[in-house]
């Protein structure tokens, strides 16, 4: 006989102003099997919760209802409950009046019955509850981190120092991403690469820590504690093993006009490159599509001038199968191509250039050892424009969002400026100065009063060239006047935008992004570093545009989620999976098709001398994540969900 | 009748020799234009095989008799072109092994009935692609039209009308190849999903699981039309499934024994116009 307590949540007005909750435990009192029916101001509180333990211990329970909020607000809360009184928790239902009933509607007298059929459909289903047990599955203690940029290496030897292997993957030749082609950094402006270069060669050589430059991730199955991971190794066509990086074949390599992607096209490498002189690991690769061998069969100059017997043109793609436990995405962003404002002549004009390229110019290891010189003739210029905002708050042209860093990075950059070409001017455009952070507002002001950056409040219209210098037409809103500077280069703060193939790249992971292909955190201020599937967490700028502090932060704090996980042997799961009734599967082997996540194999069913009498399906409970897509699928309903079995939600319904 | 005595001498030669166990062809029945499934083992059992164009009954379904073909030894069936595609949907479902039948496939216009060219399933697959674009004449059929003509309260009405007859005997389902299940979703009584007592709720339940269960494997055989005591136009509804999964999906049931199931599988580029 059931003895279901019914426990009503005011949920202080939320429920209460909507919903009569006594008229509702008074009704739900009178229903068949409910042997106590309550209601309280707030169950979730710490008095709430001791009273229904309370009820389940005095009253013998053999199931609750918690009418209150979503379940995916105190679920657990009531389960753990459950639990301390003795109860299984799976058998505990949460009825949701609160989203699905007191916040969408304001008839009180109508709430009030809705309420109360989907109180009265619950404890129907709650009567057909089964008691489970939580399902453990090995963890591998192994992390796998998607990125070597500064959020990738963070994550990395934080998970490695706290005694944890971690394999690095990057698909760039070389460690470093996109903070090591920086100048100095804001706001103390301390050298980029001195900060970072230690960084890399601390992973390199970490005793924990296996890296893969140069690599993709092919493919990820299995699940938290268990993935399986397919890493291709791109063919170098340099042998890892052999190479000193001595830098021979660099400077032999005749084809030396390829334009450097590391240095934004400011600057020129080879065909057999490092793509930049810090590299770590610091050994070549050859660049496919750029080789006179590959072109025309002919050259081989670079195998030639190698001591070392370390070129190997026959090299194939590697690929490496990882058994990982928890995967950190850390893949970075890229910058916007600016080239779709027009009027801002960017790729028309030679000296109008990105700030990235600006950091470049800047940066002492850069294409003009850090003097900043313009692109078009190599002369200092006198005059700098920079233009903010260009592409981010812009919903018609650009992205709808701030890019976060730009207002620091200008500053900064006029900042580099005035300290290296003492007589130079800049104009700021801007829309607002946003320069939250820690020492970041004295940072503007510096630049404004003890660097002499001229801002002016206003939008660039039209920029164009007259008599070798940039024309830059903008407006200045304090003054409500349009204002023209002449300038002799002109950097525009682009956007920070999600990595070209950051969709297809979510979806090899399997995990959720925004519309513009930031990837999706659980919990926007709760859960910000864990992503939508379990067991894998993010860090840096391919959630949201970030700086390095906010990035080097997440990158801890995704670690130490990591390093949470690993700290047990097990991991406990809900007990939410798939069964197949034996007796009645057919075999049609329609759900193995139908099942995302490969949990469903193939069972021989034989007699006592081995004979095999047939075969049917069987769900492997390590790797079922309960959707139920089997279940619907299969004609004989052999197929079943613990704890939404067909019975449960046929009572559910009924009971409405 | 030169088809039907070449094939009686075929199933004699193939029983003979050894090549196949049993055949399973048709005998005359109660009535002139009536046959009734015949299931031979010796030759003279062959002397009584009927062939012609009255022989409609897709028999595949008797192929999926428990323990049948469990000895893996070879069965010879007789089948029209829609029988073949019960087979490959049979084997695509991984209820027989397409190795162990031997098919000897008929046809018929009017009251002529000619061979098909092959013994494997596979050897029809230019047969069935071409029924599958040049669909015959004979599958128009004049009622589907005039329902797909009313709108939703005329056809709701029109289908609970036919279906108020409905007694729930499942001989519809006993009838078609392709429900083979141990238990079938109506014997299942823990929950009682579908009502076994035959008012309108239970009689639409039915029919509409069916019809789903169907969708994508039908292949118009009309086993369950004829077994239907009370003639409730079940064919309709399999027609439109099918035009549906064909338009949807381009999934022409039954093509090969190796085509994917439409309704377990997925791919990239499914439309996806039903999620709002």
């Amino acid at each position: 006989m059931a003895k279901i307590g019914v426990f009503i949540c005011h949920c202080g007005e939320n429920i209460a102003a909507k919903v009569d909750c006594t008229k509702l435990a008074a009704a739900m009192g009178e229903h068949p099997g409910v042997a106590v029916s309550v209601e309280y101001k707030y169950f979730c509180s710490d008095p709430g919760q001791e009273s229904v333990k309370k009820a389940i211990r005095e009253n013998n329970l053999s199931g609750i209802v918690i009418a209150a909020c979503s379940p995916r607000m105190h679920e657990a809360t009531f389960r753990k409950a459950c639990a301390e009184a003795g109860l299984n928790p799976y058998l505990c239902e949460i009825a949701n009046i609160r989203e699905q009933c007191s916040w969408v509607h304001t008839d009180k007298d109508m709430a009030t019955e809705k309420a109360a059929d989907i109180v009265r459909s619950m404890v129907e289903k709650v009567k057909r509850n089964n008691k489970l047990q939580p399902i453990e599955v090995p963890v591998t203690r192994r992390a796998l981190v998607i990125g070597g940029g500064i959020a990738g290496l963070q994550a990395a030897l934080d998970i490695a120092n706290a005694g944890q292997e971690v394999v690095l993957v990057e698909r760039e030749p070389s460690l470093g991403g996109h903070m090591a082609q920086l100048s100095e950094t804001f706001p103390t402006l301390d050298c980029s690469q001195c900060i970072m270069t230690p960084r890399m060669v601390e992973t390199a050589q970490h005793p924990k820590i296996r890296l893969l430059t140069y690599a993709e991730i092919e493919s990820v199955d299995g699940y938290i504690g268990n993935f399986k991971v397919r890493v291709r190794m791109k063919s170098r066509y340099v042998d890892m093993k052999k190479c000193t990086g001595c830098g021979d074949c660099i400077t032999k390599c005749p084809v030396k006009k390829i334009s450097s992607e590391f240095d934004c096209g400011l600057g020129k490498r080879t065909a057999i490159y490092t793509p930049f002189a810090q590299s770590v690991p610091n050994m070549p690769v050859i660049d496919k599509a750029s080789c006179i061998y590959f072109k025309n069969g002919k050259c081989k100059t670079c195998q030639k001038s190698c001591e070392l017997n370390a070129i190997d043109f026959e090299m194939q793609d590697e690929f490496i199968d990882l058994e990982i436990g928890a995967i950190v995405v850390a893949t970075g962003f890229q910058v916007q191509n600016t080239a779709l404002y027009g009027e801002y002549g960017y790729g028309k004009f030679p000296d109008v250039i990105t700030g990235l390229q600006f950091e470049r110019l800047a940066s002492a290891s850069g294409p003009t050892a850090g003097k900043i010189l313009r692109p078009s003739d190599g002369k200092e210029p006198e005059n700098v424009v920079f233009i903010q905002c260009a592409g981010s708050r812009d919903p018609s042209k650009g992205v709808r969002y701030c890019s976060k860093i730009c207002c620091m990075y200008t500053a900064k950059h006029a900042m580099l400026y005035a300290h290296k070409v003492h007589d130079g001017k800049t104009h700021i455009f801007y829309m607002d100065i946003r320069a939250a952070g820690k020492g970041y507002d004295e940072f503007t002001r510096r630049a404004i009063e003890e660097d002499e950056a001229s801002y002016v409040r206003g939008r660039v219209s039209k920029l164009w060239q007259e008599n070798g210098k940039l024309m830059v037409r903008g407006v200045d809103t304090l003054l409500g006047k349009p204002v023209t500077v002449v300038a002799d280069m002109v950097v525009l703060a682009t956007a920070m935008v999600p990595q070209p193939n950051a969709k297809e790249f979510a979806k090899t992971i399997g995990i959720a992004y925004d519309e513009y292909g930031f990837y999706n955190e659980a919990h926007l201020k709760l859960r910000p570093v864990e992503s939508s599937t379990a067991g894998v967490f993010l860090a840096g700028a391919c959630q949201s545009p970030k700086d390095i502090p906010d990035s080097v932060a997440q990158a801890s704090a995704s670690a130490s989620k990591v390093l949470a996980l690993f700290s047990k042997e097990k991991l406990e799961r809900e007990p939410v999976i798939a069964v197949n009734n034996e007796a009645t599967c057919a075999g049609c082997w329609g759900c193995v098709l139908a099942c995302p996540y490969n949990a469903i194999e193939k069972k021989d069913i034989r007699d006592r001398s081995g004979k095999l009498v047939k075969q049917v399906a069987y769900v492997n409970p390590g790797l079922c994540q309960g959707c139920g897509t089997c279940v619907t699928f299969c004609r004989s309903n052999s197929l079943d969900l613990a704890g939404f079995t067909e019975k449960q939600i046929f009572a559910e319904v009924m009971g409405l | 009748m030169i088809t039907q005595e070449k094939y009686r001498t075929t199933v004699k030669e193939l029983l003979a020799n050894g090549t196949i166990k049993m055949a399973i062809g048709y005998r005359p029945g109660s009535t002139p234009d009536r046959r009734r499934p015949l299931f031979i083992r010796t030759s003279e059992e062959a002397d009584q095989l009927v062939l012609d164009s009255t022989c409609i009954t897709n028999l595949s379904g008797y192929l999926v008799t428990e323990g049948l073909l469990s000895d893996e030894k070879q069965v010879g069936i007789f089948l029209r072109p829609e029988g073949i595609r019960s087979i490959n949907i049979l084997a695509a479902e991984y209820q027989l092994n397409v190795d162990q039948i031997v098919i000897f496939g008929f046809d018929s216009t009017g009251r002529e009935v000619r061979p098909l060219q092959g013994r494997n399933a596979g050897d029809f697959s230019a047969l069935l692609t071409e029924i599958k674009e040049n669909p015959p004449l004979t599958s128009k059929e004049p009622l589907l039209e005039r329902v797909e003509k009313m709108n939703a309260k005329e056809r709701f009405d029109f289908w609970q009308e036919e279906f108020s007859r409905c007694i729930k005997c499942y001989a519809c389902r006993q009838a078609c190849p392709m429900c083979y299940c141990r238990r079938c979703i109506v014997d299942s009584n823990q929950p009682q999903w579908i009502n076994t007592s035959s008012h309108t709720l239970g009689n639409f339940e039915w029919n509409v699981v069916r019809a789903f269960h169907l969708s994508g494997r039908c292949v118009q055989c009309g086993n369950c039309d004829r077994a239907c005591p009370v003639n409730i136009p079940l064919r309709l509804i399999n027609q439109r499934m099918a035009k549906e999964v064909v338009d949807g999906f381009d999934h022409f049931a039954g093509l090969s024994p190796t085509q994917e199931p439409v309704l377990a599988s997925f791919k990239k580029d499914d439309t996806e116009t039903f999620i709002l």
